[in-house]
């Protein structure tokens, strides 16, 4: 029965629910973690890559970091082909915006233009909604720093600190335990691994696993940075996740 | 044969414009408004064609309302000029282009005093004191003379009495004196023409 | 097709957004706008319709022009303690042929509105009879009487919609509103909308403007607000070639509009420069 209700994503089932955007939220539930944190002093994104082989080149295929504009920057959990729709979008509607007022655009202004799309996805005949999630970071003179999470449904919110993707609901108890209004950014750094050193399958992070990307304020402007694998490796060394994480296992 | 000027002082900007609406030999009305308010901090003077003015105008003024009320903030003046000078730019472009000259004032994010000029071909200047169209010939000479940095709105309104008393002794057209409007950190006022 | 056509069709959007557009497209006659609101009229298969109706209409570019529209006017109104005045005179000219000597050019918009014709009548009498149209929707949708404010602005819009196309008003909305008192608001083919208490419109318009501004007072009686009225427009008659005929007179209050008779200009000119003793340069 339930079929007549799965397969137009407009049409909600008879308990008043829309399964396909359930089953996009699902599929975003089996997509590699990524976790924002947001300190007093800048933003710290980390994220798990799901798919590694020896054979794939890692300066060429980040898969989960990408910059939007000047102030703005964002991790992907989910379908990364629907991704790149979205984000193609948000670069083009950034670029836009500061055509129109000579200023970089606010970063909820951005996250709500990209949740309407992803809304109208959910509303409009035939058509399949985004299998994607995103945790934004950026910087503007409105709200400072700040990190919002969006969903396949368009929903968005503004977090202190937020995970997506598989094990969210372990990594958002994780941040709640440890996290503190007044972390530093080199704390914020290291609560992003540690928590996503404990949820990821993987026993040992390494660079090959983990993208991270940072924002920060230099001379009153945001200075965008997606690391480079090799940065990844000393900062977990220099963190001590791994050995904490080796604790634990004991 | 329309005025609008603008002074920039140090703790607020003053706008002023011609209060005569004038078409073909016969002054319609002594009595007309030639500005909008777009919020709180900023206005935008106006000349130019008619119809074409107050349709540009209520157009901008109805676009800020919007996006306040869409990102519940208010756009800052520099924001503001860059859409005003935007809208005008892509509508030159068009097989009817808004052929209208304005000019915005305001505090810029409530604090810096902001004047900037735009004509209907989208060239845009931020300056310390402007006027559109013939009265320029009149008052720039005064402003050059007699402007500073760091004036006050008091001082500026009296150097704008020095420059309306010029338009009224050689300017040959009757323009029925000036309303004069003043943006500073208390908001927007009518100091003068409003009687 | 433009270059912006061209851009258009190839600029990039997003599949939801088509659908969007689609959306409110369905949603759009729901909201009432001016492309739902009057009729569409086709423009010549001409490359400039506007140059051409210029070249073959206008007879102070061209005396020599096949089509005169009737042109020459003087028209008046003006705000009072006792409501608003409107007089009007009846002469339509087309070049230096006197077209007609009994036009209407009060237009009664409906019960409560007046509208005055200066320019083209056909322009005149076709959209302020489509604008009486648009009154009473207004108030079957709204369940109540449409300012003059929101009238004037119907009007404005639509005229500024076929700016530049050739047509030809320049005239007075009129009316009395619970909300707004006896209003005036001037209207012309430029898109322009301004509201006052004293307007006139028409080539006799300055000897109109000399004889209210120095009669006009804000307490003037009704009877004396309608001989002053009346006394505008033959001042303006007598100066004015392309103004003549009769004057046509009204007075509007909260209760609409009541017309107060026609008065050919040839007796009431002697009639009046006897009892005023005034036309001193014309002898008896």
């Amino acid at each position: 029965m339930s079929r007549r209700y799965d397969s137009r994503t407009t049409i909600f089932s008879p308990e008043g629910r829309l399964y396909q955007v359930e089953y996009a939220l699902e599929a975003i539930n089996h997509a590699g973690t990524a976790i924002g944190v947001l300190a007093k002093d800048g933003v710290v994104l980390a994220a798990e890559r799901k798919v590694t082989s020896k054979l794939l080149e890692q300066d060429t295929s980040a898969e989960k970091m990408y910059l939007l504009n000047d102030n703005t920057l964002c991790a992907v959990a989910g379908m990364t082909a629907d991704a790149g729709i979205l984000i193609n979008y948000m670069r083009n509607s950034a670029q836009g915006y500061l055509k129109v007022y000579n200023q970089d655009i606010p970063i909820e202004t951005l996250v709500r233009r990209v949740c309407d799309v992803k809304q109208g996805y959910t509303q409009h005949g035939g058509l399949r909604p985004f299998g994607v999630s995103f945790i934004f970071a950026g910087y503007d003179d409105r709200y400072g720093f700040q990190l919002y999470t969006s969903n396949p449904s368009g929903n968005y919110s503004g977090w202190k600190a937020a995970s997506i993707g598989a094990n969210n609901s372990s990594a958002q108890t994780l941040l709640k335990q440890d996290y503190k209004d007044d972390i530093s950014f080199d704390e914020a750094k290291k609560l992003a691994l540690k928590v996503l050193s404990k949820t990821t399958d993987s026993s040992k992070l390494a660079s090959d696993k983990v993208e991270f990307a940072t924002v920060l304020l230099k001379d009153k402007a945001p200075v965008l940075k997606i690391w480079k694998p090799a940065e990844i490796d000393k900062l977990l060394e220099e963190s001590g996740v791994l050995e904490e994480s080796k604790d634990d296992d004991n | 044969m329309e005025v609008v000027l603008g002074i920039r002082a140090k703790d607020g900007v003053i706008l002023a414009t011609s209060k005569a609406f004038t078409r073909g030999i016969s002054v319609l009305k002594a009595t007309d408004d030639k500005t909008r308010i777009l919020n709180d901090y900023n206005i935008l003077g106006f000349t130019g064609e008619g119809g074409d003015t107050t349709q540009f105008a209520d157009y901008i003024q109805a676009n800020i309302q919007l996006s306040t009320m869409r990102e519940g903030t208010e756009l800052n003046s520099k924001a503001i000029a860059s859409y005003v000078r935007y809208e005008l730019a892509k509508s030159l472009r068009t097989r009817k282009p808004f052929q209208v000259n304005v000019m915005l004032a305001g505090l810029d994010k409530r604090e810096e005093p902001f004047l900037s000029l735009i004509d209907y071909l989208g060239t845009r200047v931020d300056l310390p004191y402007a006027a559109h169209g013939y009265a320029a010939f009149y008052t720039m000479s005064l402003l050059d003379r007699h402007y500073t940095p760091d004036i006050s709105v008091e001082d500026g309104l009296k150097l704008l009495d020095m420059c309306e008393k010029e338009l009224v002794k050689r300017f040959p057209m009757e323009f029925k004196g000036l309303l004069v409007k003043v943006v500073d950190k208390k908001g927007i006022r009518v100091v003068k023409g409003n009687e | 097709m433009s270059i912006n056509a061209i851009a258009k069709k190839y600029s990039y959007k997003t599949l939801a957004e088509r659908e969007l557009e689609d959306a409110n497209e369905e949603y759009e006659h729901f909201v009432p706008n001016l492309s739902t609101m009057s009729p569409s009229l086709t423009l010549p298969p001409i490359s400039q319709p506007t140059e051409f109706l210029r070249a073959h209409t206008d007879d102070s570019v061209n005396p020599e022009c096949k089509i005169k529209i009737a042109h020459g006017t003087t028209t008046l109104a003006f705000r009072f303690q006792g409501g608003i005045v409107v007089a009007v005179d009846s002469r339509a000219t087309a070049g230096s042929w006197v077209a007609s000597q009994t036009v209407k050019k009060v237009i009664e918009i409906n019960p409560m509105l007046l509208g005055t014709m200066a320019g083209g009548a056909a322009d005149c009498q076709y959209w302020e009879t489509w604008l009486g149209t648009q009154c009473r929707l207004h108030e079957l949708r709204n369940k109540e009487r449409i300012s003059v404010a929101a009238a004037s602005k119907i009007l404005c819009n639509l005229m500024y919609e076929y700016k530049g196309m050739g047509l030809s008003m320049g005239t007075m909305v009129c009316g009395c509103t619970p909300k707004e008192g006896p209003t005036i608001y001037y209207v012309d083919s430029d898109g322009t909308r301004l509201k006052g208490d004293m307007f006139s419109v028409g080539s006799g318009q300055t000897f109109a403007y000399g004889v209210m501004d120095s009669n006009y007072r804000w307490d003037l009686t009704v009877d004396e607000a309608l001989y002053l009225g009346k006394r505008a427009i033959l001042a303006a008659t007598h100066r004015d070639a392309y103004s003549g005929g009769s004057i046509n007179l009204f007075h509007v209050t909260e209760k609409g509009w009541v017309y107060h008779g026609n008065y050919d200009v040839g007796p009431l000119f002697w009639e009046i420069k006897e009892k005023e003793g005034s036309f001193n340069n014309v002898k008896v």
